[in-house]
């Protein structure tokens, strides 16, 4: 009898060995580089040699040496356009789609596959598509107003500074739409039908049915789409990578702090301008970024779960 | 516990993009013993004369697989024991990989050396054989061998290509309009203003893509400074890029903008060939390294180039030339000697015809006379109204890059946020953080 609970204690213990084998994994993969490039930052470099230690300089230069100082900053504030225009855009749009398809109206089933679609496709070729459709010669959207009169509308959306940006994000919206449907459809479902049905008993219908009694059930779901795309929005490259290449163009008008990144730790294809140092002390600023922020709406979900 | 992994959640989820970015950083230095490095020493490893040795050639230049086969074979009948292997990069990785092998002391034996700061950066670093007074070198002219020499004198590389750019124009346009090739820069407006008139697209170009930007100023920015007597004050530093001179070089492509395509800020690399190459635009700024595409895109195009006439009085026109690259030899190869035969061969003419007329494009050894009517005319213009591409002979350094600054500031001035008073203030202020006369 005595020696139950103890070989308990052991298996309870015994438990904990088995994440070993994926920490190892996120070791080897994603603490050691976090690790390395920390280090990175602390050296002087010149081109791909490693130079004495220099403590924090790397980073002094990144927030007060022109012209870096200015295209982390405008870098951040593109990252931030990005996360504030793709929270309304594509998670407003997804919210109403997944109540719509929540309706089960007719064809609910066709069209959630519909919406999710893009995501399928790879973002180089999503890249592709979309930079023949905003062509400004002869791209479907400018040759479609000129067809409708409208061509002073017309416009070189990803060649004006005004329009680039915002350009890229919608792509991403339209790209990103269909997981942030499926988050919100799964969160709707998980709603007890009995809640809805006394409610709509009592007369609630429409918009106030979804704000004072979908709304406050969905909150789970709605912090995680906001970490996720949180997340996405201050990684945003491939798109930008794939539509504008890694200058950021025009006139850095769609740099984003992962764009300059890669252009200072890499540098182009045929210059010798690359800066490992101040790269990885970019990397490290964008992680401490995205780490502290993400901890907090963590945070804020483990609160309301408690409530 | 829970909160531990939780914590480790929140590590995870927000890494992503530092794995992508040091990772690879990392990863490629761990791993390149056993992937990027070529292996160079795989063959025996000491050779006596006879004996048949293994070299690997490394370059950004993946589509000439068949033409080094063809070279291969001409340079293996005077030395029969030298196999090369032709292992290219994608060009825009070349660099990544062909550092972090030389750093490990791996590589392939015979490198494309890129040209000016970036490939002599790797030679001063001591990555790169010497080969100073290797038999052939006399030919190539000082300003070629600018491209591969030290800042020691010590010469890193056999000059490979000489790329020229000029104003490429459709003959056939030209007739039609009664249009003459124009010899002085307000002839090339009227051209210009002529060809709009008849509802011809003048220039087929876009300023979407930066490096088309630098190259076009890089051409068309002689004729309003002036040619080789500017240059030679500006390295000197007795003249800076907020003269007079140069804001009238970068006024001078601002001056061009009514006769680019409609929505050109819009437009890329890729779409205003096409322009050129469709018969929609009448003239394209650009080298002889485009002239297969344009040939294979449209072989019934009648092809003709002309230098850029100059906006400066008494000047001459002028065509823009760089050197694209050279061969030169790994320091850590275990083949060196071998490794110079082909450089030396890559010295000779019959190589430099072979070059020019498999590749289509300029070489830089004298005398060498390309088929091609259009690369022969390209490469006479090379050999008679040359100036350099400043910002890749000279300007490609700097954090970020003269050149880089030139294509962001360039996007500006199209944008019209900034004008081309402000934009050589950009210059040199760029300049003066790094340039020393």
């Amino acid at each position: 009898m005595a020696d139950k609970p103890k070989r308990l204690q052991r298996n309870r213990w015994s438990i904990h060995l088995f994440p070993i084998p994926a920490l190892a994994i996120y070791l080897l993969f994603i603490i050691y580089p976090i690790c390395a490039a920390f280090s990175y930052s602390l050296y002087d470099w010149k081109g791909i040699k490693k130079l004495e230690f220099i403590g924090f300089q790397n980073f002094k230069n990144l927030f007060t040496l022109e012209p870096f100082n200015t295209m982390f900053w405008n870098a951040l504030e593109h990252n931030v356009i990005y996360f504030v225009v793709q929270m309304v855009v594509q998670n407003g749009i997804a919210f109403l789609l997944a109540y719509l398809v929540f309706q089960k109206i007719k064809g609910s089933g066709f069209l959630k596959v519909a919406y999710f679609l893009p995501r399928l496709l790879s973002v180089i070729v999503v890249g592709f598509l979309w930079k023949l459709i905003l062509n400004p010669t002869y791209g479907t959207i400018n040759v479609l107003l000129d067809k409708l009169g409208l061509d002073s509308w017309t416009m070189p959306w990803l060649g004006d500074p005004s329009t680039a940006l915002i350009s890229i994000i919608l792509v991403n919206s339209w790209f990103g739409v269909g997981l942030s449907l499926l988050i919100f459809l799964a969160g709707l479902q998980s709603i007890p039908t009995e809640v809805v049905e006394a409610s709509r008993l009592d007369g609630v219908r429409g918009f106030r049915m979804i704000r004072t009694i979908i709304l406050p059930l969905m909150i789970q779901p709605i912090i995680m789409v906001t970490v996720l795309t949180f997340i996405q929005s201050f990684e945003a490259f491939e798109l930008i990578y794939a539509m504008q290449g890694s200058m950021g163009e025009p006139y850095y008008s769609t740099d984003t702090m992962a764009v300059f990144f890669y252009r200072t730790a890499f540098g182009g294809s045929s210059s010798d301008s690359v800066a490992i140092g101040l790269g990885s002390a970019l990397a490290v600023v964008m992680f401490a970024i995205i780490a502290i922020i993400s901890a907090a709406f963590l945070a804020l979900t483990r609160k309301v779960n408690q409530e | 516990m829970k909160r531990v992994y939780s914590l480790g959640t929140v590590v995870l989820l927000s890494t992503s993009l530092v794995v992508s970015g040091c990772g690879s950083n990392n990863k490629a230095n761990e791993s390149s013993p056993s992937n990027s490095a070529t292996p160079s020493a795989s063959s025996s490893a000491s050779n006596g004369s006879g004996e048949k040795v293994k070299l690997t050639m490394g370059s950004w230049r993946t589509d000439d697989k068949a033409v080094y086969e063809k070279v291969f074979a001409e340079f293996n009948k005077q030395y029969p024991n030298i196999e090369i292997d032709f292992s290219p990069t994608k060009s825009t990785e070349y660099n990544t990989v062909l550092n972090t092998a030389l750093q490990t002391g791996e590589g392939p034996d015979i490198i494309h050396l890129r040209p000016y700061a970036a490939g002599i950066g790797l030679g001063d670093s001591g990555f790169i054989e010497p080969i100073n007074g290797l038999p052939g070198l006399e030919v190539f002219p000082a300003d070629v061998m600018a491209a591969s020499t030290g800042k020691d004198g010590n010469v890193y590389g056999v000059p490979m290509a000489l790329n020229t750019v000029g104003i490429m124009y459709n003959k056939k346009i030209f007739k039609d309009n009664n249009l003459e090739v124009p010899k002085t820069w307000d002839e090339l407006l009227k051209v210009s203003q002529s060809l709009k008139d008849n509802k011809i697209i003048p220039f087929g170009f876009g300023a979407k893509d930066g490096w088309i930007l630098s190259m076009t100023q890089g051409a068309i920015g002689p004729a309003g400074y002036g040619g080789n007597e500017f240059v030679d004050k500006l390295l000197k530093g007795e003249k800076k890029f907020t003269d007079e001179e140069y804001v009238q070089s970068l006024q001078l492509m601002k001056d061009l903008v009514p006769y680019f395509p409609d929505k050109f800020t819009g437009i890329g690399y890729e779409d205003m060939r096409t322009f050129f190459a469709t018969e929609q635009a009448a003239m394209y700024v650009l080298g002889d390294f485009d002239v297969g595409v344009i040939q294979t895109m449209n072989p019934a195009l009648e092809l003709g180039v002309f230098p850029i006439p100059s906006k400066v009085a008494g000047a001459s026109p002028t065509v823009s030339t760089y050197v694209d690259g050279s061969y030169a030899v790994n320091a850590a190869s275990k083949h060196k000697e071998e490794a110079k035969k082909f450089l030396e061969f890559a010295t000779s003419k019959e190589f430099g015809n072979l070059f020019a007329n498999e590749m289509k494009r300029v070489s830089p050894i004298p005398g060498v006379t390309a088929t091609d009517p259009v690369i022969a005319q390209f490469a006479e213009l090379a050999n008679t109204a040359s100036t350099p591409y400043l910002m890749v002979t000279n300007f490609n350094s700097g954090n970020p890059t003269t050149k880089v600054t030139l294509e962001n500031s360039m996007q500006a001035l199209y944008l019209n946020n900034m004008d081309a008073k402000k934009v050589a203030e950009e210059l040199q202020k760029n300049v003066d953080t790094w340039f020393k006369p």
